[in-house]
């Protein structure tokens, strides 16, 4: 029942969320100077087909109608059409498996690495191996992503010839050998954010009573550090990275702005640079349901791991 | 051995090592003040230690290699690297100073007001914040400056710098918004400030000389970080087109300009990524240092 009524509160929060979020998308892409029409048609077109444009796209209505129209045409799951006359819907639909497979490899490499090092650090508290972790952590944030990835193609995948550096593969072993430099270079932004702060909550949990109730019960070793410290640190870590997921975004951008991989940053990157607004309009609405989506996911998981969070 | 000898043995003082002067985190911060005073004194006497104007063309000369005349090589248009590295510092600190001190100044009365203001208001600039930092908010950056464009200059800022600063105070005033808040709190409840309060002190002044000065502390600590951090975000964006113009000599968009030739001239991509790195890593040893200093 509880976690029913906390579900559906979430649902409600979630929708209201999303309702928000159109709204600023909408806005941001209404600040734009320029004329939807005048730039599809070009600087030649007659004055009469602009106008007629501008009717057909719903640009002679004031900007609330124009925005409820717009919330419908999205419920209706209709972005638009591109400046080149392509549906946006189906830009979409081409680009996004290549950013997932690349938020995925960054993930797979990220999610352990911040948990060998942040779990080094929090056992090895104030101890050198600790400060050297801390330091490096800090420093590695200042490594500029796409730099990073220029130096792995200069240095490993132009004189190995190993890795494809543009384009994800389409067969599984070409997928996962043009995945490898750009997830690495991912997870070389990702970890330190992530290790700084599990450092400080892996701290709390081995500061924990329940620790050390359990150590002073006997348990010890592996199944102390499964059972209890890693379950409890489970939350933490799924917050974190909910908190994270639109800094994960903005990092994948940067990855396949590096890499050459068309997936939806390079899209975004390409249609705000032609001031193509619908593309931009659907692909940032994109990214920010799925901050809002993961951030909800991640609280919600949260609150049903761990039921002392649901009271309050 | 005599029992006296004993004794004056045991109770002489132990040999007393000459007590360093030096505290935690002197180190990290004098070898950061090294890094980013070279930095900022290349930037002052720039037109001292290079050649000519970063836009010069010597179209002969193109994608030299590094020599005497040209320490870094030259660029596809025969323009000298080492020149645009040096005067790109301009550019790249200007907006990252600018980019950090704006949102920290704000952030911090928006903190305070938070954490000393009602509980309506502490509300509502908490939500406010926990909205902010859930939004994708580079993503929007990129939607909403690409379709802008850069820009024209403004006062002493080249085209495209404003929007970035702008930007960056959205995004990052969260951050002292919280700090100074908890800060505030924290330093709030300690005796002597409800002693001055008791005492008679007015608000505006136990604010003024009781709270804010301690706790400023954090807040220089995060604006190191802070600066570094933009210098990486500025150098990030005009990589992928956004902000700076790629003409301009900024670190980013000569990254941008230099990868066609990477197999070749890789030192174009090399060391201007390598000045990001190293300036970011010498403001965050200042920054670190300084926190080591307050909590020893």
């Amino acid at each position: 029942m509880v976690a029913m009524r906390v579900l559906l509160g979430r649902l409600l929060q979630l929708l209201l969320v999303l309702l928000a979020v159109t709204l600023v998308v909408f806005v941001l892409t209404q600040i734009a100077p320029g004329d939807a029409a005048r730039l599809r048609l070009g600087p030649r077109a007659s004055p009469e087909a602009v106008s007629e444009l501008r009717h057909q796209l719903g640009l002679d209505r004031s900007l609330p109608q124009q925005y409820l129209a717009y919330v419908n045409r999205v419920l209706h799951g209709d972005f638009g059409t591109s400046i080149d006359g392509q549906r946006v819907s189906s830009i979409i639909g081409q680009r996004i498996s290549d950013t997932l497979w690349l938020l995925l490899g960054t993930l797979m490499l990220a999610v352990p690495a911040a948990l060998v090092l942040a779990w080094t650090a929090a056992w090895f508290r104030d101890r050198s191996v600790d400060h050297v972790i801390r330091l490096g952590v800090l420093l590695a944030l200042f490594l500029p992503a796409f730099w990073v990835g220029f130096l792995l193609i200069r240095l490993v995948a132009i004189p190995t010839a190993w890795f494809p550096v543009a384009d994800l593969g389409s067969s599984p072993g070409d997928l996962i050998r043009s995945l490898v430099l750009p997830s690495l270079t991912g997870a070389i932004i990702l970890t330190p954010i992530l290790v700084r702060s599990l450092r400080s909550s892996l701290i709390d949990v081995l500061d924990s009573e329940y620790i050390a109730v359990a150590r002073s019960l006997g348990v010890g070793g592996s199944t102390l550090i499964v059972r209890h410290v890693l379950r409890n640190a489970l939350g933490p870590v799924l917050t974190l990275l909910a908190l994270n997921v639109g800094y994960l975004f903005f990092g994948v951008v940067i990855l396949e702005a590096t890499f050459n991989i068309s997936g939806l940053g390079s899209a975004l990157v390409e249609a705000s640079a032609k001031r193509d607004v619908y593309t931009v309009q659907g692909i940032t609405l994109l990214f920010a349901t799925g901050v809002v989506l993961a951030n909800t996911l991640g609280e919600t998981a949260v609150s049903l791991l761990d039921p002392r969070t649901v009271s309050a | 051995m005599t029992d006296t000898a004993k004794i004056a043995a045991e109770e002489a003082p132990p040999a007393r090592k000459p007590r360093s002067r030096r505290r935690r985190g002197d180190g990290k911060v004098a070898v950061g003040m090294v890094i980013v005073g070279l930095f900022v004194l290349a930037a002052v006497f720039a037109p001292l230690i290079t050649s000519g104007h970063p836009a010069d063309q010597d179209l002969l000369n193109r994608l030299a290699p590094p020599s005497h005349a040209h320490l870094l090589g030259t660029d596809q248009l025969g323009r000298d690297e080492w020149t645009r590295l040096v005067y790109a510092i301009r550019v790249d600190l200007r907006v990252a100073l600018l980019g950090s001190l704006i949102p920290a100044i704000l952030g911090s009365l928006i903190g305070i007001a938070a954490g000393l203001g009602s509980s309506w208001l502490d509300t509502a600039i908490m939500r406010t914040s926990d909205i902010v930092v859930s939004l994708p908010l580079f993503i929007f950056f990129i939607a909403l400056v690409g379709l802008l464009g850069p820009g024209t200059g403004f006062l002493f800022l080249g085209p495209g710098e404003l929007p970035l600063i702008i930007g960056f105070t959205v995004i990052s005033w969260v951050v002292y918004a919280r700090l100074l808040r908890s800060e505030v709190r924290r330093v709030r409840s300690m005796d002597y400030v409800r002693a001055a309060r008791l005492g008679g002190l007015p608000r505006w002044r136990v604010i003024g000389w009781h709270i804010v000065p301690n706790s400023i502390g954090q807040t220089v600590v995060y604006l190191f970080v802070d600066v570094g951090l933009a210098v990486v975000a500025i150098s990030t964006l005009s990589f992928l087109g956004v902000g700076i113009p790629i003409e301009t000599p900024e670190w980013g968009a000569m990254i941008q300009s230099g990868r066609t030739v990477i197999q070749t001239n890789w030192w174009l991509i090399a060391a201007p990524g390598a000045a990001i790195a190293l300036i970011g890593m010498g403001l965050a040893l200042i920054g670190d240092g300084l926190d080591d200093r307050i909590k020893s």
